[in-house]
C-alpha cells in the first residue's frame, strides 16, 4: 500500500519573466518502508519534486495524498502541523538550528508535538547514540564535524516518528567516510524501522544503496526502477 | 514557552556585539530621556516653588475677592479664622496682607500704585524682601515708613527719607491718606512690582484703608508643611471657614508661570522625541537585521513543523529581553546619579546666578526624583522597542520558507 500518492502534479514558477515549468506532469506511488532515490541532472525538478512530496511547497495543478490526506486541501497553519507529525526532514546544508546543542535539536521537534520533557530526553539520547554521536549530545552544531551535523538531522527527522523522511542531497556536503557512514545508518533505520526514506541525489553512492531509483528530467519522470538490495 | 525563551536568549548572545550594541541604544536613550525630564521637572519646581513662596500653596480672601479685586471685598481677621488655620497642623505658616490701590505723590508727580501691607518679619522669610533692597533699608516696625521700587522712586524722583503721600479710597467709601517715609527703594525682578508697588508695616495699611477698625485684610497667605497634602487643608479650610470665604490654590494664582512651564514642557518634549525617534530607528534597524539574518533558521524551524506563531513569540521576547537588558542597566545606572544631583544640585556661576537671583531663585541646577518620571520614561522606551517587533511579525506571516532556503 502506497502512503504517497503523487497525481499528475505539474509546478510552474512565475516569478521571472518566463515561467519555469519545473515539474510537467509527474505519477508518482511510494509504498511504505521503501528506500527510494530521486535522480536526475540539476534543474531536472528533483528538489521541487521533494518539497511537494515535504509540503513545504504546493502543485500548480495536480494532486498529492499522504495516505488520505490531500496536501492542497491543508490550510498554511493545518500544513505545518501535518509536517510535524508525518515528515522527517534531512537537508542538504544540515539545517539544525544553530543556538541548540544535538540533544536540544533532537528534543525540540517532540516539544513541538508536547512530548512530555522526560520522555522526549529519553528519546533524543538514544536516538543520538542510534545515530552514534551520543557522546557529542551537549556540543551545539558550530562544535560537530558535516558528517556529526548530519547525523543529529537524522536523529531529529527520526525523533518525531514520520511516515516518511526526505532528504535532500543529504551527502552533498560529506567526505566519502561519512557518507558511508550515514547511509549505512539511514539503511539500517529503513530495514530496523521500516522508516520510508525519499532521497533527492547526484550521488552514485546513495544511487547504489537504494531499492528504487526514479530518473526525472525536464520534470517528468523519465524512469522508474526497482534495484535488488 | 521555556524552548522559546532559550532560542530566544542564545540566539541574542549569538551575536553579542549587536545585542551590547542594541541594548547600549536603549541604555542611552532612556540614560538622556531621564536626565532630561530630570532637569526640567526640577527646575519647574524651583520656579513653583520661588512662586509659592511669593504668594503661598493656598490664599484665604473674602468670597469672590478674586475675581473682583476691590478693597470693598476685604474682610476682618477674627478669631474663627485664627484658629481654623491653627486647627489643621499642616499648616506651617500663615501670613496675613491687605493689599489696596492708591495715588502716590510727591513733589509734581503722581502715579496710582498698589499698597501692599505685609508682615515684614513673615515677608522676609517667606521672600528674602530684604535682600532686593538696593537703597536705604528694610522695614522696622515703625508705622510712617514705606519701601518703593526703583522704578517707582526714579518716576516720582523720591529718595530715602522723602516723604510720600498716599491718597486712595478706602474701605467702605471712606478716603484714605497719608504721608510716608521713604525707608527703602528695592529692586525685584519685575518691572511691573518696581513700577507700582509699594509695601509698608500691614497695620500701618490696615489703618490707612480702616483706621476705625483692626485687623482688615484682603487674604492670608498660608504655608503648607507637606504640598501634597494641598488638597486635603484645602477641603478642611473651606469646611471650617464656611462660604464667606474662598480658599484658592496656588494654580490659580500662579497661572503666568504655569503657562511658561507648559510652553517649556512642550520644547522639552519635542527634543524628547527626536531622541526617541533616535533610539527607535537603532532598535529597529537592529531587529531589522536580526530577522534578515535569521531567515534560514525560520525557514528550518517552520519546515520541520513549527507555527508562525511561535516563531513571532521568539522574536519578540529578543525584543524584550533586550529593552528589558537596557532599561535595567539605564535605570542602574542613571538612578544613583539623578538622586546623587538632586542631593546635590550643580551650583550656577557668573551671569546665570546672578538672573536666578534676581528672580529670587536659588542659583542652582535641580533634578526632580519623582516617580511617575521614572514610569513614563521607561514605559516610552519599552513601548518604542516592542514596536519594532511589528516587522517581524509583518515578516514572518508572508514568509516564504522556500525563498529562505535558498538565501
Amino acid at each position: 500500500m502506497s502512503i504517497i500518492e503523487i497525481k499528475n502534479v505539474f509546478k510552474t514558477y512565475n516569478e521571472t519573466s518566463v515561467p519555469v515549468h519545473a515539474l510537467n506532469g509527474i505519477n508518482l506511488k511510494i509504498g511504505k518502508g521503501e528506500f527510494t532515490a530521486i535522480v536526475g541532472p540539476s534543474g531536472s525538478g528533483k528538489t521541487t519534486l521533494l518539497n511537494i512530496i515535504g509540503g513545504l511547497d504546493l502543485p500548480s495543478k495536480g494532486d498529492v495524498f499522504i495516505e488520505d490526506v490531500n496536501l492542497k486541501n491543508l490550510s498554511s497553519r493545518q500544513l505545518i502541523d501535518f509536517r510535524l507529525h508525518n515528515i522527517g526532514f534531512v537537508f542538504q546544508a544540515y539545517n539544525l538550528i544553530p543556538v541548540l546543542t544535538a540533544l536540544e535539536n533532537t528534543e525540540f521537534i517532540m516539544e513541538l508535538q508536547q512530548v512530555p520533557k522526560k520522555e522526549r530526553e529519553q528519546k533524543a539520547i538514544r536516538l543520538l547514540e542510534t545515530v552514534g554521536i551520543g557522546d557529542k549530545k551537549d556540543h551545539k552544531p558550530g562544535q560537530l564535524s558535516g558528517g556529526q551535523q548530519q547525523r543529529v538531522a537524522v536523529a531529529r527527522a527520526l525523533a518525531s516518528q514520520p511516515k516518511y523522511i526526505i532528504a535532500d542531497e543529504p551527502t552533498a556536503n560529506l567526505d566519502s567516510k561519512a557518507t558511508e557512514e550515514l547511509l549505512d545508518l539511514m539503511r539500517n533505520m529503513n530495514k530496523q524501522y521500516h522508516t520510508t526514506f525519499i532521497f533527492a541525489t547526484h550521488d552514485q553512492r546513495v544511487m547504489d544503496r537504494a531499492r528504487r531509483i526514479v530518473t526525472i528530467d525536464d520534470g517528468k519522470i523519465i524512469s522508474d526502477e526497482q534495484t535488488e538490495k | 514557552m521555556k524552548s522559546l525563551v532559550k532560542i530566544a536568549w542564545r540566539s541574542l548572545w549569538r551575536n553579542r556585539r549587536r545585542t551590547i550594541l542594541t541594548a547600549a541604544a536603549v541604555v542611552l536613550a532612556l540614560v538622556l530621556a531621564l536626565f532630561m525630564r530630570s532637569m526640567q521637572f526640577g527646575s519647574y519646581d524651583q520656579m513653583i516653588q520661588a512662586g509659592v513662596n511669593q504668594v503661598g500653596y493656598l490664599q484665604v480672601h473674602d468670597t469672590g475677592y478674586w475675581e473682583n479685586q476691590s478693597i470693598d471685598r476685604a474682610f476682618f481677621y477674627n478669631k474663627n479664622i485664627g484658629e481654623a488655620i491653627k486647627k489643621i497642623p499642616e499648616i506651617q505658616m500663615a501670613i496675613p496682607k491687605l493689599e489696596t490701590f492708591s495715588l502716590a505723590s510727591y513733589g509734581k508727580q503722581t502715579k496710582g500704585v498698589l499698597i501692599s501691607g505685609i508682615n515684614p518679619v513673615l515677608q522676609n522669610k517667606k521672600t528674602h524682601l530684604g535682600k532686593k533692597i538696593v537703597k536705604g533699608s528694610y522695614l522696622s516696625n515703625k508705622q510712617n515708613e514705606v519701601l518703593v521700587g526703583d522704578n517707582l522712586a526714579r518716576y516720582l524722583h523720591i529718595s530715602i527719607g522723602d516723604s510720600l503721600v498716599l491718597l486712595g479710597q478706602g474701605y467702605r467709601g471712606i478716603t484714605s491718606y497719608g504721608i510716608y517715609t521713604v525707608k527703602g527703594i528695592f529692586h525685584l525682578p519685575s518691572t511691573e512690582i518696581n513700577s507700582q508697588v509699594v509695601y509698608m508695616n500691614l497695620t500701618a495699611a490696615q489703618y490707612f484703608v480702616y483706621p476705625y477698625q483692626k485687623g482688615l485684610l484682603t487674604g492670608i497667605s498660608l504655608y503648607l508643611k507637606d504640598p501634597l497634602k494641598l488638597q486635603e487643608v484645602k477641603q478642611q479650610l473651606s469646611v471650617s471657614l464656611g462660604k464667606h470665604y474662598e480658599i484658592i490654590s496656588w494654580k490659580k494664582v500662579l497661572t503666568d508661570i504655569l503657562q511658561s512651564i507648559k510652553v517649556d514642557n512642550i520644547s522639552g518634549q519635542v527634543m524628547l522625541l527626536i531622541l526617541y525617534i533616535i533610539a527607535a530607528f537603532g532598535i529597529f534597524s537592529t531587529t531589522l537585521m536580526m530577522t534578515m539574518e535569521k531567515r534560514k533558521q525560520y525557514a528550518i524551524m517552520i519546515s520541520i513543523g513549527m507555527q508562525r506563531s511561535r516563531l513571532v513569540w521568539v522574536s519578540i521576547l529578543e525584543t524584550i529581553i533586550i529593552t528589558i537588558t537596557g532599561i535595567l542597566a539605564g535605570l542602574i545606572i542613571v538612578t544613583p546619579i539623578l538622586f546623587y544631583l538632586h542631593a546635590n544640585p550643580i551650583p550656577l556661576t557668573g551671569e546665570m546666578s546672578k538672573v536666578y537671583e534676581q528672580f529670587n531663585i536659588e542659583p542652582i541646577l535641580p533634578f526632580a526624583v519623582k516617580a511617575h518620571i521614572f514610569i513614563s520614561q521607561t514605559l516610552i522606551i519599552f513601548v518604542l522597542s516592542t514596536l519594532s517587533t511589528l516587522y517581524p511579525i509583518i515578516y514572518l506571516s508572508r514568509f516564504n520558507i522556500l525563498k529562505a532556503f535558498r538565501h
